[in-house]
């Protein structure tokens, strides 16, 4: 029985790290092929298979007047925007979410929840219903086509998260904890900075890690908003295609796309791992 | 230290609605410097709202809190100097067991030396000096209780420290010891210190004062003797000591007997002003004794069941409709099923509407 199920345990771990690693090997080998090692039949092992060649990531780097898609500026202007974005938002998300889970506010019949309720509204929207607004918007204070008009943007997509994820955090932390800080002779902001801060960083560091995912992974918004003068790396990497689909370098942008993602995820299983996310205050 | 007035306080969590359900029905009372007090009361009786109060985590509607006869109702809770303890461990989870313990004395920025003096000394009363370093988190529930309750002893200047049932998570063992901790501390240095329960043993043994609380209403404060042998209400006397007090509808015959059944009862109440026929005696198990030689105040009963306690045996017995419950002492033979009790007329409490008369 035991035997069976350490068995089985060790079975589905293996199907699933395929499933999941499959992929990245898949591109990570297409990468460094070229237009006949890929359209030659299926292989797999660099030099036994195929000759690996570096065209693919070559391609990411050289300017467009040498024939290639320059991606470094797109890369930086996008890890600028969803950092920014990012960051701001869960300052912004914080607050209100810790205004939200301690204060009463209520004007007619609209409450707490249904305050908390309509940031979240906003991501049940289909983005498609905010573009033209959007649009309309930047376009109106003269910000269409700039880091800060997506940054803006941004802020506004990413901080729903940020606020449905820390609201039900701070719920979770006792009023105790508030309460007894300013017994303990804190006003307000010192209890919140000193003690409801660093007893939420869990809570901050999973909301923090939604808001770069989405802000990095959005391509919608960065399609519609930006024309020549900025663009952002999804819409590079599409741009990359053309009438012979270049998988190489698809492959190789798609990796270097994933890569920040990959680092953050590391350092969340990390930090949640430690234990640090339950909460240890009863 | 201060002395704390509470001036014709009350509360309510709806006060502008129609109808206010009132969490404290108003109420004056002093607590003076240095002494102990146990507010005791079944939940939801509005003990925790009166701490509140004098906490400053509630304003109260109406009425007003003196610190020293210094006006502090509008004081916020960070200007009150108070300390408070919870139900359940609060602890800076963040924080070493050192870093909590001082936390209250940095917020008032006092100087390293005396930061070091004062938490050294409360974790040695509280045995947490060698946690000191160690993360808070870390602790179990009992120890992170002490670090609440050091947290708020470690202000030698505060005012009064609240405890609202602070150790309800601790083992019974450890609960004795921190009871008689707390009364050291407090006869050291003369900390006031008022302690909220719904255990009547736990204030008896801790307070020289207790609080007596039902429905959002102060019922009766004294000394735990009083309490015991002149409850005010009926409710105080149901409510404290074990079991409860005895209570029989009975009508007034003359001005000081009443009668129960057809029993006659002599009390030592004046019974000439009464206003409704609503009476009721009182008396305590433990003053109800076998009658040997009296004469009088004597009373017919059934024995029902007889229960030994090791320390005392309590008789069950049916005087007519009612069940009247005597404590006596473990040697004490009983003659048979049917007795006599005695009920010493210097001991019944007579309750017109449920009120001491």
């Amino acid at each position: 029985m035991n035997k069976l199920y350490i068995f089985l345990k060790y079975f589905f771990i293996v199907v699933w790290t395929v499933f999941v690693v499959a992929p990245f090997l898949w591109a990570l080998t297409t990468s460094f092929k070229d237009f006949q090692s890929v359209n030659g039949g299926v292989t797999y092992i660099p030099w036994v298979d195929f000759e690996p060649n570096l065209e693919g990531w070559k391609v990411l780097i050289k300017s467009p007047a040498k024939g290639g898609v320059d991606i470094v500026e797109p890369y930086f202007n996008s890890l600028f925007v969803t950092c920014t974005a990012s960051l701001i938002s869960i300052i912004l998300g914080t607050l209100s979410a810790y205004a939200l889970s301690r204060y009463t506010f209520k004007a007619g019949f609209v409450k707490n929840n249904d305050i908390t309720f309509f940031f979240i509204s906003q991501r049940i929207m289909p983005p498609i219903v905010l573009s033209i607004p959007f649009f309309l918007f930047l376009s109106s204070i003269n910000l269409l086509d700039s880091l800060t008009g997506l940054i803006v943007v941004y802020i506004v997509l990413l901080m729903p998260i940020a606020v449905w994820i820390m609201v039900d955090f701070f719920n979770k932390v006792p009023r105790e904890i508030d309460e007894t800080a300013l017994i303990d002779g804190c006003n307000p902001y010192q209890a919140f900075l000193k003690v409801v801060l660093p007893n939420s960083i869990p809570g901050l560091i999973v909301a923090g890690m939604f808001c770069i995912i989405f802000g990095w992974i959005d391509f919608f918004f960065a399609f519609i908003l930006t024309f020549t003068e900025v663009q952002l790396l999804p819409v590079k990497i599409v741009a990359l295609n053309s009438s012979v689909t270049p998988w190489w370098s698809l492959s190789a942008s798609a990796l270097v796309s994933v890569a920040p993602l990959i680092i953050v995820a590391f350092i969340v299983e990390r930090y949640l791992s430690k234990g640090n996310l339950s909460g240890a205050i009863k | 230290m201060a002395k704390i007035d509470l001036s014709n306080i009350s509360h309510s969590y709806n006060p502008n609605d129609t109808n206010p359900v009132y969490a404290l029905n108003p109420f004056s009372m002093t607590w003076e410097n240095g002494n102990r007090y146990a507010i005791l009361g079944p939940s939801g009786c509005g003990k925790t709202t009166m701490l509140n109060i004098v906490s400053g985590l509630v304003r109260p509607s109406a009425g007003k809190i003196l610190f020293d006869d210094k006006d502090v109702t509008d004081l916020k809770t960070e200007q009150r100097n108070i300390a408070q303890v919870f139900q359940f461990p609060v602890i800076y989870n963040t924080m070493t067991v050192f870093e909590n313990l001082a936390f209250p004395l940095k917020c008032r920025d006092f100087s390293k030396a005396k930061i070091d003096e004062r938490v050294n000394s409360v974790a040695e009363t509280l045995n947490l000096k060698s946690f000191l370093n160690s993360p808070a988190r870390k602790l179990t529930a009992d120890q992170k209780q002490l670090i609440s309750l050091g947290r708020g002893l470690v202000r030698e200047d505060v005012a009064a420290v609240l405890m609202d049932e602070p150790l309800t998570v601790i083992d019974p063992d450890l609960k004795f010891r921190l009871r008689r901790n707390l009364k050291e501390i407090n006869e050291q240095y003369k900390t006031t210190l008022v302690y909220v329960t719904h255990d009547q043993n736990e204030a008896m043994t801790f307070a020289d004062n207790i609080i007596v609380m039902s429905e959002g209403e102060v019922v009766q404060t004294g000394s735990p003797k009083e309490l015991f042998e002149r409850p005010n209400t009926t409710f105080v006397g149901y409510f404290i000591g074990s079991p409860a007090m005895n209570l029989f509808d009975s009508e007034a015959t003359s001005e000081n007997t009443v009668k129960i059944n057809s029993t006659i009862i002599k009390t030592n109440t004046n019974l000439s002003n009464l206003k409704t026929k609503n009476i009721k005696l009182g008396i305590r198990s433990e003053f109800i004794k076998i009658a040997k030689d009296q004469n009088e105040n004597l009373v017919d009963v059934n024995v029902l069941k007889v229960e030994d306690f090791g320390n005392y045996k309590l008789i069950t017995a049916k005087m007519d409709n009612f069940e009247i419950k005597s404590k006596i002492n473990r040697e004490t033979e009983i003659p048979g099923e049917k007795i006599k009790l005695h009920i010493p007329a210097e001991k019944c409490c007579i309750y017109e509407n449920n009120k001491l008369i």
